[in-house]
């Protein structure tokens, strides 16, 4: 195991986007090197020991035997986690948006909050975040047709709007509400929200919706059978209709 | 500036050359007979004239759409400003920078929009203007056009012809291009029309007499460039018949020009046999007998390559059955008395058996048609695949083994269904120098470009390859990583690209045709113009024309019925 920690020399009044902060890239480089990498605070690029403190073991290793510890705030630290295939971050603060974007492998756990778009278009690993997440989680981005298409999200906390648009795959559980449409246009994956939310699964063509609190139904779903899962008695919908879907929908009987 | 390209391997087949070791100079931006100068070492290297692409959608209110509707494709070629290059973005629909980049790249300096209707060829005109280096022009949209239609039902070709020359003027067009002839009309009320024969919704007219009108009245006005059309059925399984009975309509009109009576865009997308996507096949060898065996037509290949592609026409009922095909989203316009058309984003599946039909129809094509002069290679950028793709479709032709290592990668049926697989032939780099270069001037009727002789527009392209020591059937990626670089391209004198890095950043020009007519038709036509403005435009007639401010660098080509035909275009059959 190679532990690399990273922490913000001082508070953010703007954003850094910081994509090299994976496993995948640490890994072969030494801390100097590591130091080296460029970042961009603002539209200037710097070396990431500019904004950064890096200390940890001065070795290389696989990716996959990196952890990479982010200590303090990284709520205004854009795109950690990108693209990673193995390794694990754990990130003892917020992380900030596009975190966890296109991730293939391995785990990221984030203590704090995640920030919007986490997870986007991710592949396959596991996201665990103790606190809440912005909108668009596990979505594709602008004009994308497909979202997340395989891994695992866990969100303790709240998430915001459109949580898992256009999902082709994967799992995301949410314990806590969720904002407006969640599942929009899912083609396959599958969520379950803790709370309550409303308008789940617009153009659901394919997958799995449960909703354990309460949920405003689309009239375009069409109301079917009462099931019981894990012991408690749901309502299934079938939808949406308006595309001619065959996505499920439960939501917890009253 | 002067410029002296010494000791490289030519092909300029318009003028006989077929890979002879000579020097090229350039002086002022053309080439002359001896120059001194800069000195550009091309050893034992391919040297060609500039890339011409005679029918790419690289401009105008449907490009934009593609951009406006696909942000997921925007950012999949994002390449900061650096030196004299602007940003780049976009990989099926770049933007207007881009455009021109990778053109040059590729060795091109010559690209010509393909579908334009005239009351949106100001916005054309402002994105060619936005697109460096290359030299441009655009075709104008005429097949589903009201004037047009009344002028056929009439019968009445000289008013028709007076038309054609006044919309070329409004449109600052190069020439007629005909999509869906009637289709795009039926459209309007949600119908198509099923073959040529059909009655257009409202007009007198069949697509056929559209068509026929159309030709004579572009002979009439001696065009550089002959009509260029989109078939009916286009994109549906059978329409080979539509293409062929099309063709024959055409084959007794004389040409006011020594060059062809018709060009047909992208080819590839009308060779389809079967009666459904189940028992779809190629008739690709039909197709490639009929222009074996006539002269009045030209095509260019509409190749297809598997990934991502943007199709965009102004065949909004076909862009209808794409977005209906595929779920995916779907632009739908109506250009009021003019045209319809529709943009859908497209994945091409090599698993996929449609996919990979369409894919090696393409290629038998160009392949089984005997002539290069007959073949142009294209891929309707973006329609088939973007342009920056043309590296791998010319490796195809070159290279048998290429072919089937694809083919191994294809659908098992692929070989029940075409006759790709039993096909020998592989071009030489003087077959490839005439369907990218040679062939696509000379069908369009600029005489400036696509060949290298004293005069001709100072464009060349050099390649890191070398054709006497390479064999192109066997080293298929060498050649395919040279063509997709070029060491050098030279446009108008001056060296805008230099392995693959953008040195200078000259505006291109746009090519447009001025035709005369006799008083007496144009005074019949103009009341008729008026009436349409006062009661069904959203425009006025006042507003409609193009101003010169939008082409900053022009050039006129003169045409009409006081215009002798130009006496430098040679026949196809002078060239057989």
């Amino acid at each position: 195991m190679r532990t690399v920690k990273l922490s913000p020399r001082a508070a953010f009044s703007i954003s850094v986007e910081a994509e090299c902060i994976t496993p995948d890239r640490f890994a072969p480089l030494s801390l100097s090197e590591i130091g080296a990498q460029p970042v961009w605070l603002g539209n200037r690029v710097m070396h990431l020991s500019e904004l950064f403190m890096v200390e940890g073991d001065d070795c290389t290793a696989t990716a996959g035997d990196v952890v990479i510890q982010l200590m303090g705030d990284f709520s205004r630290v854009k795109r950690v986690g990108e693209g990673m295939s193995a390794g694990s971050i754990e990130a003892w603060g917020s992380v900030g948006m596009h975190a966890g974007n296109n991730m293939k492998g391995g785990l990221f756990a984030i203590s704090g909050n995640a920030d919007d778009w986490l997870a986007r278009e991710m592949r396959g690993g596991k996201i665990i975040v103790r606190g809440d997440a912005g909108n668009y989680v596990g979505s594709g981005y602008r004009g994308e047709k497909c979202g997340m298409r395989g891994g695992e999200i866990e969100i303790s906390g709240r998430v915001g709007a459109f949580l898992g648009e256009h999902l082709c795959g994967g799992s995301i559980r949410v314990q806590g509400d969720a904002g407006d449409f969640p599942g929009a246009a899912n083609q396959g994956g599958s969520i379950f929200i803790g709370g309550s939310t409303y308008l789940p699964g617009a153009e659901m063509s394919k997958g799995t919706i449960t909703v354990k609190g309460e949920a405003k139904v689309l009239p375009s779903y069409q109301r079917t059978e009462v099931v019981e899962l894990e012991g408690e008695a749901y309502q299934k919908y079938a939808g949406d209709l308006v595309d001619g879907g065959k996505g499920e929908l439960f939501v917890r009987a009253l | 500036m002067k410029m002296i390209i010494k000791g490289g391997i030519v092909y300029d087949p318009a003028n006989g050359i077929f890979g002879e070791e000579m020097d090229l100079c350039i002086d002022q931006g053309r080439v002359i007979e001896q120059a001194g100068g800069e000195v550009i070492d091309a050893r034992g290297l391919l040297v060609m004239p500039g890339g011409v692409d005679a029918h790419s959608h690289i401009a105008g209110k449907k490009v934009n759409t593609g951009r406006i509707m696909r942000p997921d494709d925007s950012r999949l070629g994002t390449e900061p400003r650096s030196g004299v290059c602007r940003p780049s973005t976009g990989y099926t629909v770049p933007n207007c920078y881009a455009m021109g980049y990778r053109y040059a790249r590729l060795g091109y300096t010559t690209a010509f929009e393909a579908a334009t209707p005239i009351l949106e060829a100001r916005h054309t005109h402002e994105e060619l203007a936005e697109i460096p280096i290359i030299d441009k022009g655009a075709l104008t949209l005429f097949g589903n056009n009201w004037q047009v239609m009344e002028c056929v039902r009439d019968k009445d070709i000289p008013k028709l012809a007076a038309y054609v020359a006044w919309g070329l003027r409004s449109a600052r067009g190069y020439g007629v291009k005909i999509v869906n002839p009637g289709g795009g009309e039926a459209w309007g009320f949600g119908a198509n029309v099923k073959s040529h024969r059909d009655n257009v919704p409202g007009f007198d007219v069949t697509p056929a007499e559209i068509i026929r009108g159309l030709a004579e009245a572009n002979e009439m006005l001696r065009l550089p460039h002959s009509i260029h059309i989109h078939f009916n059925n286009l994109g549906k399984p059978g329409n080979y018949t539509t293409a062929l009975e099309t063709l024959e309509l055409l084959k007794d009109i004389k040409p006011g020009r020594m060059r062809q009576v018709v060009h047909v865009a992208h080819m590839q997308f009308s060779a389809y046999g079967g009666t459904s996507w189940r028992d779809f096949e190629s008739k690709a060898p039909a197709i490639a007998d009929y222009f074996n065996t006539h002269s009045h037509a030209t095509m260019d290949m509409g190749q297809l390559l598997f990934g991502s592609a943007t199709t965009m026409t102004a065949d909004a009922p076909l862009e209808y059955g794409n977005a209906r095909l595929t779920h995916n989203k779907w632009s739908n316009h109506d250009i009021e008395l003019e045209e319809s058309s529709g943009v859908v984003p497209m994945i091409y599946f090599r698993k996929m058996l449609v996919n990979a039909v369409q894919w090696a129809i393409g290629l038998e094509l160009a392949l089984l048609v005997r002539d290069p002069w007959k073949t142009l290679m294209t891929t309707d950028h973006p329609n088939g695949s973007p342009f920056v793709n043309y590296p791998e479709v010319i490796t195809l032709l070159m290279s048998r083994a290429k072919r089937e290592a694809e083919m191994a990668t294809l659908h098992e049926q692929l070989p029940n269904r075409t006759t790709l697989p039993v096909i020998e032939r592989e071009m030489d780099w003087t077959e490839i120098a005439i369907m990218t270069r040679a062939a696509p001037a000379r069908i369009l009727g600029l005489t400036d470009k696509g060949h290298l002789g004293v005069g001709a527009d100072g464009d060349v392209s050099i390649y890191s390859i070398r054709p006497e020591d390479v064999d192109a059937a066997r080293d298929h990626a060498l050649v395919k990583k040279a063509l997709s670089s070029a060491l050098y391209t030279i446009k108008g004198g001056v060296v805008v690209a230099k392995e693959g890095r953008i040195l200078a950043a000259p505006e291109g020009r746009t090519y447009w045709v001025d035709a005369t007519v006799p008083d007496a038709d144009h005074d019949r036509l103009m009341p008729e113009i008026e009436d349409k403005f006062a009661k069904y435009y959203s425009v006025q007639l006042s507003n409609y024309a193009v101003q010169d401010a939008y082409l900053p660098s022009s050039r006129v080509i003169r045409a009409g019925l006081s215009v002798e035909p130009a006496k430098s275009a040679r026949t196809l059959a002078e060239v057989a």
